[in-house]
């Protein structure tokens, strides 16, 4: 970028040093700006949205831009640019966006883990005046509005939400002899050998080592915690028995029972950091790996050439001794405005019909997702779905904390990658006990003070 | 349009006063003469080009490196202060800084003489070869050496995967009593430090060699082809005429071109941040790694970053320095 500009800076240099030779200096400099008649209405207002870019999503923000221009007509001339923005390179887009001033977003989705500590780092703006006085308010679901609260101001909605739970096919289970999806972690590690063996050259499951927010789920099923918080301060609990019995069964996937190959160490459910398509995701579409755990919205990211699509299915996460599923972790995205953003009423309104119950539940539906809105969760289609009621069932018993604290993601993959580091290193035979021992410690410094020391 | 008038005599607007005692005015041209100023000027764009492109930044970052600057202080939402040293004591105490480090020298350690042994190899090959042969062999390792750093690193990262990789594959053919065997099918070259940095020295030494290869044939043609000969009639071998004959008439290249070797390779970012896959395996990081993750990832730090910034380029000034001088002594680079 910044090769880029001096060029561009010399001929705007030159231009105008031509122009001042010739003469002609005045006129020239007003052309090209404020074409729109109201101050209020942008000529253009960018959405960053996060991941890939998906048709169906494409298509889906295109209605949603036509009836914003129907809703408010003083925006019919408003473009609608949406940017995409991979997930692991978002806190770096934004800080870049925020510091440099340019190709900032007016709307950003944000993930709702990230909400709490961008709006103490100063990158949203507070939007409670707008959703103290909107009408799809009191719809939404407490706990997930009350997540995008911070000392008393709102600085997101939540969009949609969803939880992780573990893929398999059932044409697999009939045919490895599996009757009824796993509940105990015994049964899972059962299960996932007599898949392995009826289909050789398979992976049993994927033991990734860089996904924290389905890993939690294992600290949880254990009837552990990762952190626990009392009057401000975090204690970090990953020494504790529950947690060293699910962090020592994690590891032993890939290191004892094999289930799990080598290639998954320091990688996410996607595959390398920042990429979309190559790690067990793929494997899982194309066959190559039985049971995968991740969100229904990974759908979007299986390869097109996904192998008997029609037999995808889903069970909860097991606890360690069964037989109610692990707590599972409630993620989801939400809408923000960017504290850069000049036309932050704009930006709402769009957000508005973005997020209202029509449009946010048609939206979660084309992905996987489970909209914000209570009334939508209560009844709705998702029990009777093969594909969405494993899903569904994790849902009812799920837990954010510590995954919304502030420092979290700087604890998680802002910084220092704590948990993925730990498995990392056990998964290649470092010492169990001085291993956790010091990933305890640095994760309780890390939540208190957002550094390691 | 616009004119770029360095260096031009007409630029320098009042050149100063004649010395005393002489009754006329010198020309422009005289003054330049008798000052003996004409080499300054003429190496006086390059030098403001360094100070814009080096210079300022090297400030910068130095007076970052004492301020605790990050996110809010960049927004303009909080002022910056100056901390003293507290930055530099947090990266001196900060194991993961040391980790880093120790990665950046014990790769630059390795891939320095590799890069230099084969590259001499490669050259002492060229120097023999016929002129087609000689062409074509060189025409194919400068290929090696003009693939962008970024093409490469994909190249080698597709060469690697363990899906079906040309690497792994080869290597489960190998014989087993050359290392080969089943146990190399799906392995993974990007789950640890030493697979990732045996690829990533591959690459380097790859993308390196044809550099010193093409130095050391150049300079392989500046010596008279009778001092060869007359070594081998005095029946020295190929090994003895290289180190009596070959090495101490080239030494001037090649100290310098253990010296790029040595800035370039311990300053490498790209092929690691590629082939390691991005920012998420910390026990990975090399120190440039290292200083990006400190100044971007979240919670931006800046200032921190600025410090290790600062140290790293401390650490190499003292090696260029200290070899620099000792070369001048030696006579090599004068």
């Amino acid at each position: 970028m910044g090769l880029r500009k001096t060029p561009a800076a010399l001929v705007a240099f030159g231009t105008a040093a031509a122009l001042a030779i010739a003469g002609c200096s005045s006129s020239s400099s007003s052309t090209g700006t404020s074409t729109s008649s109201s101050s209020s209405a942008p000529a253009e207002l960018t959405v960053w949205r996060m991941g890939g870019s998906v048709p169906s999503e494409v298509t889906w923000m295109n209605g949603v831009v036509t009836q914003f221009h129907q809703d408010f007509p003083q925006y019919a001339h408003t473009k609608v640019n949406v940017v995409w923005v991979p997930w692991t390179s978002r806190t770096t887009d934004w800080d870049t966006a925020l510091s440099s001033g340019k190709n900032a977003p007016d709307i950003t989705e944000l993930g709702n883990t990230d909400t709490p500590t961008e709006a103490t780092l100063g990158v949203l703006a507070s939007v409670s005046s707008y959703v103290n006085s909107w009408s799809g308010k009191p719809g939404i679901v407490t706990g997930m509005l009350a997540n995008d609260t911070q000392n008393g101001s709102i600085y997101g909605v939540p969009w949609f939400g969803g939880v992780r739970g573990v893929w398999y096919r059932t044409d697999q289970f009939a045919k490895a002899g599996i009757t009824s999806a796993p509940t105990t972690w015994t049964e899972l590690v059962t299960d996932a050998q007599k898949l392995m063996k009826t289909f050789p050259g398979t992976y049993g499951i994927d033991a990734i080592t860089d996904d924290s927010n389905a890993f939690a789920s294992f600290i949880w099923g254990a009837g552990g915690q990762i952190a626990t918080e009392s009057n401000g301060t975090w204690t970090a609990d990953l020494t504790t028995p529950a947690d060293e019995t699910a962090i020592k069964y994690y590891v032993s996937l890939y290191r004892t029972d094999h289930l799990s190959p080598s290639k998954y160490i320091g990688q996410t459910e996607l595959g390398n950091t920042g990429s979309t398509a190559g790690g067990a995701n793929t494997d899982f579409g194309l066959g190559k790996l039985d049971l995968y755990i991740d969100g229904p919205w990974a759908s979007a990211q299986m390869p097109a050439n996904s192998v008997d699509k029609s037999n995808w299915a889903s069970f909860p996460i097991p606890s360690e001794n069964g037989p109610t599923p692990a707590p599972v972790f409630a993620g989801g995205s939400d809408l923000g405005i960017f504290k850069s953003s000049k036309y932050p009423q704009a930006s709402w309104d769009l957000i508005s019909v973005m997020d209202n119950l029509s449009n946010s539940t048609s939206f979660a539906n084309l992905q996987g997702f489970f909209p914000p809105y209570s009334s939508q969760l209560t009844s709705g289609p998702y029990t009777a779905n093969k594909f969405l009621s494993g899903f569904a069932a994790a849902a009812a018993n799920s837990q954010i904390a510590p995954l919304n604290a502030k420092n979290w993601p700087t604890a998680d993959t802002g910084k220092y990658f704590i948990l993925n580091d730990m498995l990392k290193s056990l998964m290649n035979g470092a010492p169990f006990a001085s291993t956790v021992a010091q990933a305890n410690a640095q994760l309780q410094a890390v939540l208190n003070t957002g550094a390691e020391s | 349009m616009v004119r770029t008038d360095y260096g031009q005599p007409g630029s320098i607007s009042s050149p100063a006063g004649p010395p005393s005692g002489h009754g006329r005015r010198l020309t422009f041209r005289q003054w330049i003469r008798r000052h003996r100023v004409a080499p300054y000027l003429l190496l006086l764009p390059s030098l403001a080009l360094i100070a814009a492109l080096v210079l300022w930044p090297t400030a910068q970052i130095g007076t970052l490196s004492f301020q605790n600057y990050g996110l809010p202080q960049l927004a303009g939402a909080a002022p910056s202060t100056w901390i003293g040293f507290s930055n530099y004591s947090q990266i001196l105490h900060d194991p993961e800084f040391w980790l880093s480090l120790r990665l950046s020298v014990i790769s630059a350690a390795i891939m320095v003489p590799l890069t230099l042994t084969v590259g001499t190899l490669v050259g002492l090959l060229l120097a023999r070869l016929g002129r087609k042969m000689a062409a074509f062999v060189s025409s194919v390792a400068v290929l090696a050496w003009a693939t962008p750093t970024v093409s490469a690193s994909i190249i080698f990262v597709w060469l690697a995967t363990p899906d079906g990789g040309v690497l792994d594959w080869l290597l489960t053919k190998l014989p087993h009593w050359l290392g080969g065997g089943a146990h190399w099918a799906g392995f993974s070259w990007t789950n640890a430090a030493l697979p990732a940095y045996t690829l990533v020295t591959l690459l380097v030494v790859w993308t390196g060699f044809p550099f010193i290869a093409v130095s050391v044939l150049a300079g392989l043609r500046t010596i008279p082809s009778e001092l060869h000969e007359s070594a081998r009639v005095d029946g020295a071998g190929g090994w003895r005429i290289f180190w009596q004959v070959t090495y101490p008439l080239l030494r001037p290249i090649f100290q310098l071109l253990f010296l790029l070797s040595v800035i370039w390779d311990f300053a490498v970012f790209t092929q690691v941040y590629i082939i390691i896959g991005g920012l998420g395996q910390r026990d990975e990081y090399n120190l440039g790694i290292y200083e990006y993750a400190t100044a971007f990832q979240l919670p931006p730090a800046y200032g921190l970053a600025s410090a290790a910034a600062f140290i790293l380029t401390i650490v190499l000034l003292i090696i260029t320095v200290g070899y620099v001088r000792a070369s001048v002594k030696e006579g090599a680079l004068t």
